[in-house]
């Protein structure tokens, strides 16, 4: 649990500097990139132009394997600390990674048209990332439906980790049910050095700058949760400073017993 | 009257509890019923290795286990509101009980239900979809255990902690259904293997997978049931 402290510790302390400094290499980072894929990187030999979609699609999954793995670590930090910090660093990480898995999908579907000829196939790995994403869109509607928002927090850190231990069941059993289904591996690597080394600087970078992306998105939202538990928590406080004769006021008037109350 | 629709929706549009879960409700089921119905969804169910010629029978399992899995849910969904009412769940946390052996419990009554339900599904299925009980009988035992042990130790799990959110009945099987799709289509593949007269040979890795399931989820459900259910 040290090791647990001591990173939110430093998230404390680094948060802004990172917000800062992310936020400006991103967009910058992207824009190059965008660059790079659109004139830089060579066109693929079978697939032609809508290759380069790849470089979108495959780090965004990446990114969002991660997530889910913050989701996880997050969710039982949680459960053992009760630290509120641990659940927005778990909520944030699963917002982000549904987005980022929701990219992935649309943009493989974007892909899959003209190289498929369909949109979506029940290919054993677009099914797993389908299930996933209903999986982590649950772990959301569950926290967003709680009664009550602690609650909430500690039965989607259940959701977490059961989902995640799940993912790769999901895997196996839709790989086998479907067979095999050779022509709809995606990009058969082959060995990476087959591949024109323009591809593949293009292919890290990418995955660095959705990284940073990951990153910031991920900060700012742990912020701006904060920043709302910090304001319920003020508005409470205030509501105690103005009347500090009687707590039953946050309760509703049906439960105080003011002049109000007595002539109902 | 059309005031009154105009109140419905309005609240719903402030409230957002109906209108969000049935979508991604109605998302799941096309999900299932496409996945689980190949033939339907416009490519050729794929027959086990050494069966020849058994889409039909595919199809026929997929039937089997949907509507088991829907029964299902209307179970465990009882079965956990069943605590809520009358705050029988307090009474049960201050018993000196461990919320492991409580998780144990119930899974255990699910267990049982899930048994009685297939004592009358299964004869069912043999009337109405015309097949010899002694294709089904001694091999889809193992399979209902494999699938019961899962399916009972999840909808316990899901079950309990829907009881906490708003809008709980549409909630528990749209998280239920993407978690327990390993054990469903395990499940399908073995009985359809049974159908073809195959026997459970050809799909036995299957059991290995469902046997993974049936381990890990209770294991997880007992430590983080304690979460679920404590004020």
């Amino acid at each position: 649990m040290t090791i647990a402290k001591t990173f939110l510790a430093w998230l404390d302390r680094s948060q802004e500097s990172i917000v800062r400094n992310l936020s400006l290499l991103v967009p910058l980072g992207g824009l190059i990139g965008l660059g790079a894929i659109f004139f830089w990187v060579p066109t693929d030999a079978k697939q032609g132009v809508v290759q380069r979609i790849f470089y979108i699609h495959v780090p965004a999954a990446l990114v969002a394997y991660v997530a889910f793995g913050m989701v996880l670590l997050g969710s039982i930090a949680y459960l053992k600390t009760h630290n509120r910090r641990w659940d927005s660093f778990a909520h944030a990480s699963a917002e982000v990674g549904v987005l980022f898995t929701g990219a992935c999908i649309v943009a493989g579907m974007l892909w899959g048209r003209p190289e498929w000829g369909t949109y979506w196939a029940w290919d054993p790995r677009l099914t797993t990332t389908f299930v996933m994403l209903m999986i982590y869109v649950g772990y959301l509607l569950f926290r967003a439906m709680a009664t009550d928002p602690t609650r909430g927090a500690r039965l989607a850190a259940v959701i977490g980790i059961v989902g995640f231990v799940n993912v790769p069941l999901v895997h196996y059993s839709v790989d086998w049910w479907n067979g095999l289904h050779p022509n709809m591996r995606l990009i058969n690597f082959n060995g990476p050095q087959s591949l024109p080394w323009q591809m593949m600087v293009t292919f890290a970078y990418m995955v660095a700058v959705f990284a940073g992306l990951f990153i910031l998105l991920m900060m700012l939202r742990m912020r701006l949760e904060n920043a709302q538990i910090a304001l319920a928590e003020a508005e409470e406080a205030e509501a105690e400073a103005a009347h500090p004769a009687s707590p039953a006021v946050r309760s509703g008037p049906a439960a105080s017993p003011s002049p109000m109350g007595a002539t109902q | 009257m059309v005031l009154l629709a105009g109140k419905d929706l309005r609240s719903e549009l402030r409230g957002r509890e109906i209108l969000p879960p049935m979508l991604i409700f109605g998302f799941i089921l096309v999900f299932l019923f496409t996945i689980n119905f190949p033939a339907a969804a416009g490519r050729a169910p794929i027959p086990p290795p050494s069966a020849g010629g058994i889409g039909s029978r595919t199809i026929a399992a997929a039937f089997l286990w949907v509507s088991l899995l829907f029964a299902g849910v209307l179970g465990f969904s009882r079965n956990a509101s069943m605590e809520r009412e009358g705050s029988r769940m307090e009474g049960l946390l201050l018993a000196p009980v461990d919320p492991a052996a409580l998780f144990a419990g119930k899974a255990l009554a699910n267990f049982c239900y899930l048994w009685i339900l297939e004592l009358v599904i299964f004869p069912a299925f043999v009337l109405f979809f015309d097949v010899a009980p002694s294709t089904l009988l001694p091999g889809i035992l193992p399979v209902a255990l494999a699938a019961n042990v899962g399916l009972a130790s999840a909808g316990t799990l899901v079950g309990a902690a829907s009881q906490y959110v708003r809008a709980r009945e549409l909630i528990l099987p749209l998280l239920l259904f993407p978690i327990v799709l390993p054990l469903v289509l395990g499940a399908e593949r073995l009985t359809a293997s049974l159908l073809a007269g195959a026997g459970l040979g050809p799909q036995s890795q299957w059991f290995m997978l469902m046997g993974t399931f049936d381990l890990a989820i209770p294991a997880v459900g007992a430590v983080v049931f304690e979460y679920v259910v404590n004020e």
